[in-house]
């Protein structure tokens, strides 16, 4: 049989058809009444961000967009307030620690209920918590070697197996949200030990969420924007906006969205665009240091390389470092860290503790090495981009800065996942780091030390240097924070001296808001507190 | 992209008579496609794995990532702690069940993913492209037309500034100028904040606004669309219109248009039906090559207006290393040339009866 042929005469007509209703589609949509373009309502606060987002289910997520939304709509049990550290009561209204720093008591609330009216108790903390452990995912190692268990229906304590002072300062994270245990366990969740193969609870936790916060969960979309709404059942105060959109945005939009909008909030400019701003109406402009921390590694295993590994080398790069001229290049607001441990938290150097460069030093080093023109090669991720800083810009001006003093530095740029890989093993001669806040506490930072963590990473075991060693552990295992801080301050003052890192700066970090926003700060651990935010 | 590519006779000889020509055409095209498919799945997948780097350290972070059991059950849990050919192997069994994996970035299915990627760019694209084809080929017919008088000169230095500027500084030009100052349009996103998508039909926003009535939508959707548009179009305006001007100068001297004239005919229909749609194969090949483009990789105009799209989505999965995703996009780019291909194949028969299926 004869196919009638696809010929002009026939498709004109459809495309034609076809352009007239879309005419007539957007002449509709254009005459409808109130089709004006839409602004954020009043009762909307927007947040613009470059969303860094995997999940919302408390227990998996542990990226700072996620923080934003969950911090929006769980309950921890303990939290901070604006951009400060110390830890006060939520859902337990009081608690207490053993001397040892091993048991902490909390005791809860009794009026706190889920947005379906269920009483929040101490089965839904236990259960979110060993939630956590059990799916092993980003946020298990908060609880390491930590036991939970629920004494009575309003009393929770948890047990560590090694003394933890930091403890207090972890359960605010916001992954450490208590969860809905019923409502998360009909939907397929489990606490129980395989949790990570069983625990079906994660799409449920996407579009619906399970928690006792003043937002409820409206729409999720890891692209575009997240929605929350106020939770009309909160047992706390009432939240302060009705909509709460988080919005997918590059910085460069940022810029001009948060200048047009109203009660919007741009978090990812860089501090020289924020300073743009500045005196502008209508807009609130906060630069300061952030927690994140810039430093230089160096490895210690001379298997690795024996230029790096030779301690007057190391010697050298930590004099010939430029620490001034990378404060600079990360714009006003930023500090240089007095060490590894970032200002904002117990146990900083003070100011004066900051290492300066002095390059007579630095070369009198070279020679004392006995290394004649030394080489070394240093690996960077190539692509990333932090609080608007490029590690590759930060290379190159380590680079210059060590070829003043004679040591010629190789650059290799891999991209981020190629170089964890390589760094993790212990594997590169140099690199250019950074190291962001797990929890506000300086225990996290014990991983600097010799036989922790990062300190692997250049070879650097706790034989390397025993008497550093030896007052880590004191330090990890004191509870009292006077004396915590004394022990950090003098860990700090030796690795100054002989540690394989070079702490560089702390970035500038910047907040632009609508002026009418109030308490629109950054936080240490999450980016924006929105169930603080409010406005005049 | 080729005419020859299409089951064509030419008039005058004796036809072969195919029962079902445009089904056994299509039939070709979808083997095509299977096998294409089938070897693009394999060069993603063994790419993937050369790029070096394990996506569990950054998807678990530093401290979490030093634990063995973690990275164990992260592997566990993304299938991918087994033999490279027992992934590949249960890949390729899943995507027979219509099962392209989870996203290791989204904690998604792949299809959930694709199918809120994918409307997103084609809404752009279309409406980018059909502007530019409307702007791009009369500017392209009227430049060689006039060829080499002061008219075409201004056209082609024009198109010269299209092609030449760089599509995100564009992008940032346009917002700045559109949004920023004269407030004529949104500063990117698909809607206003906190409203809410239409139900799902096409997954066009405007469209399915449209069709369920919900003309605030529609038109929040439409001014959103509107300014990434016009930014895509910019650059396929000038490169249509010189793929139009050169087609054109190709037939404008011949003979059979020379005779057209000598008969009188007025130089309008001289234009129309002898020397336009003598250029339009060559035209809709750039079409169609244009068209595949947009839809695969807008990913500069779409990050700047962020714009949830198929361009933005191979992008983060390509720096996560996230392989599922990464096969899911790259079976849709195949798809997309195979099936432009075939549109345009199927066009060269509507355009040019000579090139016409049995």
């Amino acid at each position: 049989m004869d196919r009638p042929a696809l010929t002009r005469r026939r498709v004109l007509p459809a495309v034609v058809v076809g352009v007239a209703m879309l005419t007539l589609v957007a002449a509709a949509a254009y005459a409808s009444p109130g089709a004006k373009q839409q602004a954020a309502a009043d009762g909307t606060l927007v947040i613009d961000t470059s969303f860094v987002v995997q999940t919302i289910d408390p227990a998996r997520m542990f990226e700072p967009t996620s923080q934003i939304a969950v911090k929006g709509m769980y309950d921890t049990l303990l939290t901070f307030r604006g951009g400060k550290t110390k830890p006060l009561p939520w859902l337990a209204r009081s608690w207490t620690v053993s001397k040892d720093a091993k048991t902490f008591t909390f005791n809860l609330r009794r009026d706190v209920r889920f947005t379906d009216g269920t009483p929040l108790t101490s089965a839904d903390v236990l259960f979110s918590f060993r939630r956590i452990v059990n799916l092993k995912g980003s946020p298990s190692f908060l609880l390491a070697g930590v036991k939970v268990s629920a004494p009575s229906p309003y009393r929770v304590v948890l047990r560590s197996s090694q003394p933890n002072p930091a403890l207090l300062r972890i359960v605010p994270n916001p992954s450490l949200g208590i969860v809905n245990s019923k409502l998360v366990k009909a939907n397929g969740g489990t606490d129980a030990v395989g949790a990570d193969k069983k625990d079906k609870a994660e799409p449920y936790l996407l579009s619906n969420s399970a928690g006792s916060g003043p937002y409820v969960l409206k729409s999720y979309s890891n692209k575009t924007q997240i929605i929350l709404e106020a939770n009309p059942s909160f047992w706390g105060p009432k939240p302060k906006f009705q909509t709460v959109v988080i919005r997918n945005m590059p910085a460069a939009t940022q810029l001009l969205n948060v200048q047009r909008g109203q009660n919007e909030v741009a978090l990812d400019l860089s501090a020289q665009q924020a300073t743009t701003l500045r005196g502008k109406s209508g807009l609130r402009v906060v630069t300061n240091a952030s927690a994140n921390l810039f430093n230089i590694d160096i490895n210690t295993d001379p298997k690795i390389s024996e230029v790096a590994a030779n301690k007057d080398i190391q010697t050298a790069i930590r004099y010939g470092l430029d620490y001034n001229a990378f404060v600079k290049l990360s714009g006003p607001g930023a500090v240089q860290a007095p060490g590894m441990i970032p200002t904002t938290f117990l146990g900083h150097l003070p100011p004066s503790a900051r290492i300066k460069r002095n390059l007579a030093k630095a070369k009198a080093a070279v020679a004392r090495s006995g290394i004649e023109d030394p080489k070394i090669t240093m690996t960077y991720p190539s692509e990333l981009t932090i609080n608007g800083i490029s590690f590759a810009t930060l290379a190159q001006k380590t680079k210059a800065n060590l070829a003043d003093v004679g040591i010629e530095v190789t650059l290799v740029g891999k991209p981020v996942n190629a170089f964890l890989e390589t760094y993790a093993a212990g594997k590169h001669e140099m690199s250019q780091s950074y190291w962001g806040p797990d929890y506000p506490d300086p225990n996290d930072y014990l991983v600097f030390t010799p036989g922790g963590l990062a300190a692997n990473r250049v070879n650097w075991g706790a034989t390397d240097d025993p008497a550093l060693a030896a007052l880590a552990k004191r330090a990890q295992r004191t509870v009292k924070d006077t004396q915590r801080a004394r022990l950090f301050q003098q860990i700090g003052r030796t690795m100054n001296q002989r540690a394989p890192f070079y702490p560089l700066f702390q970035p500038a970090q910047a907040i632009v808001s609508s002026s009418n926003l109030t308490n629109a700060v950054l936080g240490v651990i999450w980016p924006l507190d929105v169930r603080a935010v409010g406005s005049r | 992209l080729e005419a020859g590519n299409a089951i064509v006779t030419e008039p005058g000889r004796p036809r072969p008579r195919t029962p079902w020509p445009f089904l056994r055409f299509l039939g070709q095209r979808l083997a095509a496609f299977i096998v294409l498919a089938l070897g693009i799945t394999l060069i993603a997948f063994l790419l993937t794995q050369l790029v070096p780097g394990d996506p569990a350290l950054s998807a678990l972070g530093p401290v979490t990532s030093a634990d063995p059991e973690a990275v164990a059950a992260y592997h566990h849990h993304w299938g991918t702690d087994k033999p490279l050919p027992v992934q590949y192997l249960t890949y390729l069994w899943n995507l027979l069940h219509g099962d392209l994996g989870t996203s290791q970035l989204s904690h998604q299915p792949v299809s959930t993913d694709l199918r809120e990627a994918i409307p997103a760019t084609a809404e752009l694209a279309l409406l980018a492209i059909t502007v530019a084809i409307l702007i791009g080929v009369p500017l392209g017919v009227v430049a060689a037309i006039r060829q080499n008088k002061p008219s075409d000169h201004t056209l082609r230095v024009v198109s010269l500034a299209g092609i030449s500027m760089p599509t995100f500084w564009l992008a940032l030009l346009a917002l700045y100028v559109f949004f920023f100052r004269l407030n004529w349009f949104p500063g990117g996103g698909r809607l206003d904040p906190g409203v809410l998508p239409p139900d799902e039909i096409t997954g066009m926003y405007s469209v399915d606004a449209a069709l369920q009535g919900d003309w605030d939508v529609a038109r929040d959707a439409l001014d959103h669309l509107v300014l990434p548009a016009l930014v895509l179009a910019a650059f396929n305006v000038s490169l249509i219109m010189r793929y139009t001007r050169s087609a054109v100068l190709e037939v404008v001297h011949d003979d059979y248009v020379r005779a057209a004239r000598a008969k009188g005919l007025p130089e309008r229909d001289v234009v129309r039906k002898h020397v336009l749609r003598a250029a339009l194969p060559s035209v809709v090949t750039v079409i169609g090559l244009v068209f595949a483009n947009v839809l695969t990789g807008a990913v500069l105009v779409e990050n700047i207006f962020a714009w949830p799209g198929i361009g933005q989505y191979a992008y983060q999965a390509s720096i996560e290393l996230d392989l599922p995703a990464i096969m899911g996009v790259s079976l849709f780019v195949a798809f997309v040339y195979v099936a432009v291909n075939f549109v345009v194949d199927v066009l060269y028969g509507v355009i040019d009866p000579r090139l016409r299926l049995q």
